[in-house]
């Protein structure tokens, strides 16, 4: 029965990915996380403004970031390595539709400015070494994801379980 | 009846249906693929054995194994077996990504393993059928 029925339990998060293409094409310039009002000017505030503290940032921004972060290192390496590229943007492109839903979820706007998701630490020219790069950064996304699903609100648990799922799948998919 | 409890209930219906399902995808496919196959199923029964035991010992009604499921498609040959069994791994995994936010703890954890694996099975499956991309950008959520 089971194989021939839609999921019905499974209707928890349904996200509305409409969105999602217009959110891609910012992240593709480059993003920069704006967290709402966190980093906004603090300068030039009134006597009232004084003693209010600034908005924590979600306990999910680093993960987030970390989204970004894996998208921007492989579209460099699918630029360096073109060969690669139909491999790579694929997967990309999901971790840049998990940082859209990451934004919505945790109320963040993901604004376009200066290339802060730029992966870390030079390129590997040799094909061998760029993709044993990328399956050590998807592994310690995997992990922080799984952490992230452990600890979270019921409400926030399955879209990290299809973030830890997916980046684990992302390993597969460079051997 | 606890949420968890419907939850992994489900889960349990799912997993049933799959080691259900690998007996006509396995007698389809090369020997390596075989392997992979029979390791999968293992997997299968292990959570099954798993969910019978946790859902008697909480109690509730267990959802009994049926004499046979109705597979989505005819499974003819290899092709077909292959993307059957990508189906087999994505549809468990969408059971045990509902269990996630009705449960806690250990409970959470295994569910959280259990989409995680059978996410990366059917990226394996993909593979081994020439299917592109071999990932999907959300695991386990409805389609």
């Amino acid at each position: 029965m089971v194989l021939t029925c839609p999921v019905a339990m499974g209707i928890t998060t349904r996200q509305d990915g409409s969105s999602e293409l217009s959110r891609r094409a910012v992240l593709r310039a480059g993003a920069l996380l704006a967290l709402g009002g966190a980093t906004a000017p603090l300068t030039g505030c009134g006597l009232l403004d004084r003693d209010e503290q600034p908005p924590r940032p979600d306990p999910l921004a680093p993960l987030l970031e970390e989204s970004l972060r894996l998208a921007g290192g492989l579209r460099a390496a699918a630029t360096v390595h073109p060969d690669l590229a139909t491999r790579l943007l694929p997967l990309a492109e999901s971790h840049e539709a998990h940082a859209a839903e990451l934004a919505r979820l945790t109320g963040v706007t993901i604004a376009s400015a200066t290339p802060a998701a730029s992966p870390s630490g030079p390129l590997p020219a040799d094909r061998t070494a760029a993709l044993a790069a990328l399956r050590k950064s998807e592994r310690a996304g995997r992990e922080s994801a799984i952490r992230a699903c452990a600890d979270a609100p019921a409400e926030r648990a399955a879209l990290l379980g299809s973030v830890a799922a997916a980046r684990a799948t992302h390993l597969e998919a460079l051997r | 009846m606890s949420e968890t409890f419907e939850a992994l209930a489900g889960a349990l219906t799912a997993e049933y249906a799959a080691i259900w399902a690998y007996g006509p995808i396995g007698v389809r496919l090369s020997d390596a693929e075989r392997k992979a196959a029979v390791a999968a199923e293992a997997a299968h029964r292990a959570r099954r054995d798993a969910l019978v035991m946790q859902l008697s010992t909480a109690g509730g009604t267990v959802p009994p194994d049926r004499a046979g499921y109705a597979l989505p498609f005819p499974v003819t040959d290899r092709a077909s077996a292959l993307r059957l069994a990508v189906q087999v791994e994505e549809r468990t995994a969408a059971f045990w990504r509902a269990a996630l936010p009705v449960s806690t703890g250990a409970d959470r954890d295994r569910a959280l393993a259990a989409l995680v694996e059978y996410a990366v099975r059917a990226t394996r499956w993909r593979r081994s059928a020439g299917i592109t991309p071999l990932t999907v950008p959300f695991p386990g959520r409805p389609a």
